[in-house]
């Protein structure tokens, strides 16, 4: 796995794994087309339910890189195939109202959640293994090779014998 | 050389000193009590509005859980007592979010909220709270408020039939003490398919202006729309904030979001946001200074200083009184742990240094702030204070004095 600030990853695993419930229909602001993505309540218990690895989008709407990633990385029909069958897609706005509410009782909007997940930039790509463990996350443009890459090695369960540098240096 | 070097050594010491210097925080007072497990107050409301001050009290007003659904508080104290009253429930629905509150003659209040999916308002008196006044007609959400005198203007976004409008209505207090609606406008007449976000809202003698998210571009700009004629009609809507990303074929302009408004001197509008034109490095806060109520705003100015620059900041408030003083107020964690930080102009008419406080900063998470300025110049702030970012919240107040 490629380091990740112990912060980052301490906040992530705090703040997702209370999350149960989305109490707003969130409208969502501008995943790729042609993927399923949904709330990230509804594809935490999809996963959940399933058994089966998460990527969790925090996209912007508007956003530049998304949209070179849209066009240039998500448009690519096998990456699209490996994603909607391998995956739960769950995508936040990181400047929605949505609202989201947290296992604890407590109600808080996407934003406030990118905030204290402290997204700086968009697009950020988190990965979660089917047990909901938060692996890692990747911020900025990916091309289509690393996303197959970094798929691979979530849904073929390399995570479990190795880090993500060395299953990218084994490769 | 040793000498420029103990030189240079007290100038450094001296920089942050000569900001801190602008105002004198009192004791902090706590709002709410001591922190409930699973009980979490939010100050996440348009134009962040939590604060007011009336002539001869300050009241502030949040939403939280306690009774086992969100529900919005408020909580005053008179300008001589030394604790706020125990927090009286405003909101009489199934859920409420997002209230704000805005100052009265008759040291009295106006507040307004999102229950249910729709806006509400009621006053706050010496003898309690008003009857509540459903002001939407259509789903809706995000309310902010300003009063000026008497006069009471409300905005909220409002979906019709899958549009999206951002309403502005004009308030009154009837001589029995109710609320009144004396009309209800669109920013724009026409509606739109994009959403429309956390519109803000500041009044003044020249009139008044609301400021908006907006998507209809394909990405969210804030545009500005101010009225003459106490919100009867509005102008044609102008860009807030500048665009200065096009980097690529796919760049169409930087995030930017949570735009805060108040008035300031006789006819001016201080407008703060968070705005991602530093690309990776997060949201900075920048500002634009209006005059003739809103009508023309002068360029961008970032506010955060170089020691900012390379961090996240978030939930810019913003407060301005008569007498032409203002401030914004946000919160970052450049030192690990989240903290309250401020700026105003210094006498070169220049963003000041960021200062915190020492009693809105330190240990555990200090967030959203909301700011009010009285004519005496005496800033209060209102913050959150949580141990950390999951853990139970309580709020404080502290009031300072000009120097």
């Amino acid at each position: 796995m490629l380091p990740m600030p112990k912060i980052s990853i301490t906040r992530l695993c705090s703040v997702l794994l209370c999350l149960l419930t989305l109490s707003s229909g969130a409208v969502l602001a501008a995943p790729p087309e042609g993927y399923k993505f949904l709330s990230l309540t509804a594809a935490s218990e999809q996963a959940s339910a399933a058994n089966k690895p998460m990527l969790l989008y925090f996209g912007r709407y508007g956003c530049s890189t998304c949209r070179k990633m849209h066009a240039e990385v998500f448009s690519d029909a096998a990456l699209n195939k490996q994603y909607n069958s391998e995956f739960v897609l769950a995508y936040v706005d990181t400047e929605s109202g949505n609202r989201i509410r947290l296992a604890n009782g407590e109600t808080t909007t996407e934003m406030q959640f990118a905030s204290r997940s402290r997204i700086l930039g968009t697009p950020t790509f988190i990965f979660f293994s089917p047990e909901q463990k938060p692996l890692f996350k990747k911020a900025g443009f990916q091309s289509i090779e690393q996303m197959n890459h970094y798929g691979d090695f979530v849904a073929q369960g390399h995570y479990r014998t190795m880090s993500l540098q060395d299953y990218l240096a084994s490769l | 050389m040793k000498f420029r070097v103990a030189a240079l050594c007290l100038v450094l010491a001296a920089l942050p000193a000569q900001a801190t210097e602008r105002w004198k925080f009192d004791t902090r007072l706590a709002v709410t009590g001591d922190p409930v497990s699973g009980v979490y107050p939010h100050l996440d409301g348009a134009g962040r509005k939590h604060i007011a001050v009336a002539s001869q009290s300050v009241a502030t007003t949040w939403e939280d859980n306690r009774s086992g659904t969100p529900q919005v508080y408020v909580a005053r104290k008179t300008n001589d007592q030394d604790r706020f009253s125990a927090a009286m429930q405003v909101s009489d629905g199934g859920e409420a979010y997002e209230p704000a509150i805005a100052s009265l003659p008759q040291n009295r209040f106006v507040l307004a909220w999102e229950q249910d999916g729709a806006i509400h308002a009621r006053i706050l008196s010496d003898s309690g709270l008003g009857t509540s006044a459903k002001l939407s007609s259509a789903a809706s959400s995000h309310v902010s408020l300003a009063s000026f005198g008497a006069q009471i203007f409300a905005s909220w976004r409002e979906q019709q039939d899958r549009l999206w409008f951002v309403k502005v209505a004009a308030l009154s207090v009837t001589a029995a003490g109710k609320l009144g609606v004396e009309s209800i406008t669109s920013a724009e007449a026409i509606g739109l398919e994009t959403q429309v976000l956390f519109p803000s809202i500041a009044v003044n003698d020249a009139g008044l202006c609301v400021a908006w998210e907006d998507r209809r571009a394909g990405h969210t700009r804030l545009l500005v729309s101010s009225s003459s004629d106490q919100a009867q009609s509005f102008g044609e809507p102008q860009h807030l904030n500048e665009f200065l990303s096009n980097r690529n074929q796919y760049d169409q302009g930087n995030g930017v979001t949570r735009v805060s408004l108040a008035s300031f001197a006789q006819d001016e509008i201080l407008a703060a946001w968070m705005d991602k034109r530093r690309g990776g490095l997060g949201y900075g806060i920048f500002a634009a200074l209006g005059s003739d109520g809103g009508a023309i705003f002068g360029p961008n100015e970032k506010v955060h200083g170089e020691a900012g620059d390379k961090q996240p900041h978030y939930n810019p408030a913003v407060a301005g009184n008569s007498n032409g003083d203002f401030v914004v107020a946000w919160d970052d964690f450049r030192r690990g742990d989240s903290d309250i930080w401020l700026s105003a102009y210094n006498d070169d008419e220049e963003w000041s240094q960021d200062f915190s406080p020492a009693i809105a900063s330190g240990a555990g998470e200090q967030s959203h702030p909301a700011v009010a300025l009285d004519d005496q110049g005496r800033l209060h702030l209102l913050w959150m204070e949580r141990g950390d970012m999951n853990a139970p919240g309580r709020l404080w107040y502290s009031r300072a004095m000009p120097r």
